[in-house]
């Protein structure tokens, strides 16, 4: 049992498996313009959410624990001293045996990770909230509207 | 608050409440509006943070189920498959909604004349139409002259832009031959009244953090304190209270503390929404209303609409940029409003395009479709439908059945202890046909428009905008709740003026005809005031 930092939910080994399993999620692409989910503060934002949910920590908790028993199993020392495919393989095994883990895992992570100011850089976007600045659009071509315009009205009197 | 008695108590600071403060403070009443939310800061809507689209599940959800703010209460909707939706602050719901402000068409208050079904309303377009216009003027309303689907109309300001997607989805509908038309939009797209234009954010349905979009927190209600109306918040009406000769003397509200007060009234106006109205009726129970205030027709709580919602969304094959652009403005089509018999079902539809999502929202609504895998593939996905997807809204116009209503819970309880109200509500097999047919046109029109792919939701169960008919208007007692100006029949200093009041939902957003109604119900009290009780 690693130490457990009294300022998170989850101990330093956990979030170190929990880094390995969201990098597995969101891999960096091949082409370096989008980071993995586990280079961009995922998992302290997970662990933020887990300090405020019971719920989601215990799901966490239980994931991560079920990869590191099954890498032990391989004799591994644990989730993150397995290689690459090791851990794919793993992390599907669990997905059944833990269900709520990676859907949950899932949805904070791609929650997370598209709010990244590295993230919105990566899809061409400005690492910025839409307000103040907004988006421009250009003024609508009317001309659109000309078959429009030439139909019969559609109300009917009454 | 002292327990001075006022001259009017208006219950609710939404988009009904506003209007009709503003107008009849004109005639210098002691008016006074109570509140349970509180007024709105918009520099802390979620557009100005990184988190926007997370605070569009979280604090600024549209069920106030899900946001738990202090000043919402919860509402059972479990056996209904539309959850309602709804927002308590100063400026209600219009804080939340999309801003979209189609009038009804003249046939919607003569469905039983032209369609033989429900009930023809006590109001007609005509009566309603100087109000629409005053109420497009106080509220800055955009939109283009010209719709062949509305008696002529003008409006203050220009549309809103269309952006790639609209134009986009503009084509669709011109390949087909099928109307549309920019939509009528309840948003600044310049200047206007000391209101900042419009500036693209996207997500209208979390706040305007810019104040372009017509909120009456920053329309009605500034020009009506300016007239002298007070609007206390965060007092969260329990009853309406009765005198021995059966007229409405006041309430019965708790403050942000939770501390009673009494508020006595000369006129009492409820302007609470169409589930929040009926509940506070018949959380008001006395002896001689038993059954609820103002409920001797029994009907109280009754005839609950919503509009059903069927979605498609498309995937286009190049980038459409859907986010940038109000959400729910762009495009309107009424093609198939006016009822068809040959289509399978009475009355009809509006199509109402609906811009794309956010980065995270993308990748939500990516996961939850099937559309999006974790691992290697993911990048390649994602970039298959970022700021590539748009989609088109069927709303569906509902019929009033007894059987859908507003009741009260047994067990569940706002934070003050009041009974929370409980929705139960089931599609007619007319709007099960009406929303097959739409779905079915609404995946043609996004094909038209070039879409490669297309995924159907329907009914949407968040789409519980529109709450509705629970209180209905009508000239005979027994048939409805109040007259045609909004006076209870039962007591007749008892004033009903939101959504409740509607007889039939139409097939449109209803903000700008409860506004009208609203507005015309003012005036013809002003009009009525040396008899206002007779």
């Amino acid at each position: 049992m690693s130490e457990t930092n009294a300022a998170t939910a989850l101990s330093g080994d956990e979030l170190r498996t929990l880094a390995c399993v969201l990098d597995l999620l969101i891999p960096p692409s091949s082409d370096g313009r989008m980071p993995g989910a586990g280079e961009v503060g995922i998992g302290a934002r997970i662990d933020q959410l887990a300090q405020r949910d019971p719920g989601l920590r215990a799901v966490v908790v239980a994931g991560v624990a079920a990869l590191d028993a099954l890498a032990r199993a391989s004799g591994a020392s644990g989730f993150a001293a397995l290689a690459g495919a090791a851990r794919l393989a793993a992390l599907h095994e669990i997905a059944t045996g833990e269900p709520g883990f990676v859907p949950s895992l899932i949805f904070h992570t791609y929650a997370g990770y598209y709010q990244e100011g590295r993230v919105l850089e990566g899809l061409g976007l400005d690492p910025r909230p839409p307000f103040p600045i907004g988006h421009q659009l250009e003024p609508f071509d009317e001309t659109l509207l000309d078959p429009v315009r030439r139909r019969a009205k559609l109300y009917r009197e009454v | 608050m002292a327990e001075e008695s006022v001259d009017v108590l208006i219950i609710g600071a939404g988009a009904a409440g506003a209007a009709f403060a503003w107008s009849l403070a004109e005639t210098k009443m002691n008016i006074l509006c109570l509140e349970q939310g509180d007024w709105m800061d918009p520099a802390k809507y979620p557009t100005a943070g990184l988190d926007w689209e997370m605070r569009g599940l979280g604090d600024f959800a549209l069920s106030p189920n899900t946001r738990g703010r202090p000043e919402d209460y919860p509402v059972n909707d479990s056996e209904s498959p539309i959850a309602a939706s709804m927002f308590n602050a100063v400026g209600g719901s219009t804080i939340l909604y999309a801003g979209h402000f189609p009038r009804f068409h003249p046939s919607d208050f003569r469905v039983r004349t032209l369609d033989g079904v429900a009930d023809d309303w006590p109001v007609d377009y005509a009566q309603l139409a100087p109000y629409y216009a005053e109420n497009d003027r106080m509220m800055g309303v955009a939109g283009f002259a010209g719709d062949p689907a509305y008696p002529p109309k003008t409006l203050p300001l220009p549309p809103v832009p269309l952006g790639k997607l609209g134009e986009r989805i503009a084509r669709g509908f011109n390949t087909l031959g099928w109307h549309w038309w920019p939509s009528d939009s309840a948003i600044a797209t310049r200047e206007y009244e000391g209101r900042a234009p419009c500036i693209n954010l996207g997500p209208c349905i979390t706040g305007c953090a810019q104040g372009a979009k017509g909120s009456t927190d920053v329309t009605y209600w500034p020009a009506a304190q300016r007239r002298g109306v007070r609007i206390a918040t965060r007092c969260r009406v329990r009853e309406i209270t009765v005198s021995e000769d059966s007229m409405a003397d006041g309430v019965i509200y708790y403050d942000a503390d939770g501390i009673e007060h009494r508020q006595r009234a000369e006129i009492v106006v409820v302007a609470c929404n169409g589930i929040g109205t009926p509940r506070l009726l018949l959380n008001s129970r006395s002896k001689h209303f038993p059954d609820g205030l103002a409920n001797r027709s029994g009907l109280v709580g009754k005839n609950l609409m919503f509009h059903p919602y069927g979605m498609v969304i498309g995937g286009f094959p190049e980038r459409v940029d859907g986010y940038k652009g109000p959400t729910g403005c762009g495009v309107m089509s009424q093609q198939f409003y006016e009822t068809d018999r040959a289509r399978g079902f009475v009355r009809g539809y509006s199509f109402e395009m609906m811009r794309g999502m956010g980065p995270v929202s993308t990748a939500l609504w990516g996961m939850m479709a099937g559309r999006l895998p974790w691992g290697e593939g993911h990048h390649a996905a994602y970039a298959d439908v970022w700021a590539r997807t748009g989609g088109v809204l069927a709303i569906c116009e509902d019929l009033p059945a007894p059987h859908n209503c507003v009741t009260l819970d047994t067990t569940l309880t706002d934070s003050n202890g009041i009974p929370a109200p409980k929705v139960q509500y089931r599609l007619s097999e007319n709007s099960r046909q009406m929303l097959e047919h739409g779905v079915a046109r609404g995946v043609e029109v996004l094909e038209a428009a070039g879409a490669e792919w297309t995924r159907v939701e329907s009914p949407l169960r968040v789409a519980g905008w529109h709450l509705m008919g629970t209180a209905r208007m009508g000239t005979d007692p027994q048939r409805s709740v109040v007259n045609e100006w909004g006076r209870s029949h039962d007591v007749r200093n008892l004033f009903v003026i939101d959504g409740s009041i509607f007889v039939t939902a139409g097939a449109v957003n209803p903000t700008c005809t409860i506004q009208a109604l609203a507005l015309y119900i003012a005036d013809t009290m002003k009009k009525k005031l040396a008899n206002l009780f007779d």
